[in-house]
């Protein structure tokens, strides 16, 4: 293993109802690196984390470093929207007191909400009352509570307006620069991955190719990893 | 009162606070159907154990861990949709229930009746019953955690088997009421505290909190009722319930305007 690595995955495939959906990747990541995963729908970006994380099962090796805290932002809630569940509580499931949480917890979460530049008042409301902003970026601050040494990020963007995606970005890279936060994030906007990816993994069930965005997001690549057809075309002076 | 209505309303109390304690978490995981359907498993149970001359309870305990365990593997293996085959299954085991049980037994094993029940064995039911509320007050934070995002509970460690234990717990609460409130009604008991609960409450601690404390009050009002009007306890639990009910949806209609 790389000195370096906080993560290798070597030969990882996973199979599901007899579907192969990822075949034979590997990759290294370094500590406090950023790394996009890009790929079509259906290539089995979240099924990769799924597996980093051992949700599912796969065949090939998946190593941590010893000891790494990691914490996962998911694309979407499995709770009705009714549920009685304040943003507090949400961030109390990570307490060692859920009925009378510790001083010191409660003000952590109000530190990490903060800094993702949500107000006390929203931890007073439900997890349905929140706007899909304020709930990615919840969801984010649920995420740093603990500090993390890695994050993955399920398109944490999704549903988001474009200001509020460059907003989550700074933040994101401000906590990667001042934690040394490993990031993995899984992106549909190549844009954001061109600003904010050191390193790019494109998938389609297998690695079709990796390296920084400069190298990767070039038409020839895009065309490999999208088809000839109606690609990602990417242009950094526009914006998507 | 007489001793046995001193013991039914113990019964109802302590019982009826354990169903409104797990009823939030049943009802937040989408399984209040499943969970009425449950307590109709009880009945096959029932029967064998009249059949073979043992405490009807033993019966119940049986098929009812049984069928959570069922459940369980159920949500995890089968690519069905867990609550119809929960339906077809529980409904079928209601009609074996039915035609193996003797007739004289029939009503008392729907509907309930107040149990007379020796000292020892009212201890145990109430002991069980506090147990089995402390466990939900205890497990809150994880139950939630597997509630909110199984994913994410896995991450932290919480792994499938609080899925396990919360139907346990459930299957556990739904046999110790079942005396009382019978086979069909039992799992409207687990239901109903929390459905009235659930619009009022405005955190998921205050949640638990009210639903436990209706689950007590839901089943002294209507065992109060059943004893007033000569009725029988379990339709006249749930009947009260469902009253409180309507008027929660009032109240809670009235604040969201």
């Amino acid at each position: 293993m790389n000195e370096n690595a906080i993560l290798t995955v070597e030969a990882l495939s996973v199979t599901l109802d007899a579907v192969q959906i990822l075949r034979n990747v590997s990759f290294t990541v370094k500590q406090g690196e950023a790394l996009a995963v890009i790929g079509p729908n259906g290539a089995g970006k979240t099924s990769l984390f799924r597996a980093l994380l051992g949700l599912i099962p796969y065949e090939g090796s998946v190593r941590w470093r010893a000891g790494t805290r990691i914490e996962y932002v998911p694309q979407r809630f499995s709770v009705e929207r009714s549920a009685p569940i304040t943003a507090l509580e949400f961030c109390l499931l990570k307490s060692p007191g859920f009925w009378r949480p510790p001083a010191a917890f409660v003000d952590h979460v109000h530190d990490e909400i903060a800094l993702m530049g949500l107000d006390r008042g929203i931890l007073k409301k439900n997890l349905g009352e929140l706007s899909g902003g304020q709930t990615q970026r919840l969801l984010i601050a649920w995420a740093l509570l603990q500090q993390p040494g890695v994050l993955l990020l399920d398109e944490p963007t999704a549903g988001v307006d474009a200001g509020f995606e460059d907003t989550i970005y700074s933040l994101i890279r401000r906590i990667q620069a001042e934690r040394g936060t490993t990031v993995l994030l899984i992106s549909h906007d190549l844009s954001v991955v061109y600003r904010y990816a050191k390193d790019v993994l494109c998938l389609n069930t297998s690695v079709i190719c990796q390296g920084s965005p400069q190298d990767v997001l070039n038409p020839a690549g895009l065309a490999a990893l999208y088809g000839d057809t109606g690609y990602y075309r990417h242009d950094p002076n526009v914006k998507h | 009162m007489h001793s046995s209505h001193h013991a039914s309303f113990w019964i109802a109390v302590l019982v009826g606070i354990a169903s409104g304690s797990i009823g939030p978490f049943i009802l937040l995981r989408r399984m209040a159907l499943v969970g009425d359907a449950l307590s109709h498993v009880a009945l096959p149970g029932i029967a064998l154990a009249l059949l073979y001359r043992v405490d009807p309870f033993y019966g119940v305990i049986v098929f009812l861990t049984v069928a959570a365990v069922l459940i369980f593997w159920l949500e995890g293996n089968s690519r069905l949709p867990p609550d119809a085959i929960v339906g077809l299954l529980f409904t079928a085991s209601l009609a074996v229930g039915i035609l193996i049980i003797p007739n004289g037994d029939i009503i008392e094993s729907l509907f309930g009746a107040f149990p007379v029940l020796s000292l020892s064995f009212l201890l145990v039911i109430l002991c069980v019953a506090t147990v089995l509320s402390v466990l939900c007050f205890v497990f809150a934070r994880r139950f939630l955690f597997r509630i909110v995002s199984p994913d994410l509970a896995s991450v932290h460690g919480l792994g499938r088997k609080y899925d396990l234990a919360l139907l346990l717990i459930f299957a556990m609460t739904v046999a110790l009421g079942i005396k009382l409130v019978g086979t069909l009604l039992m799992g409207a008991l687990t239901i109903i505290p929390a459905a009235v609960a659930k619009n009022v409450a405005r955190s998921m601690r205050g949640y638990v909190v009210v639903s436990a404390l209706l689950g007590g009050a839901i089943s002294v009002g209507g065992m109060w009722m059943a004893d007033a009007f000569r009725l029988l306890p379990g339709p006249s639990i749930v009947l009260f319930g469902v009253g409180l009910f309507v008027l929660s949806l009032i109240i809670g209609l009235k604040r969201a305007v």
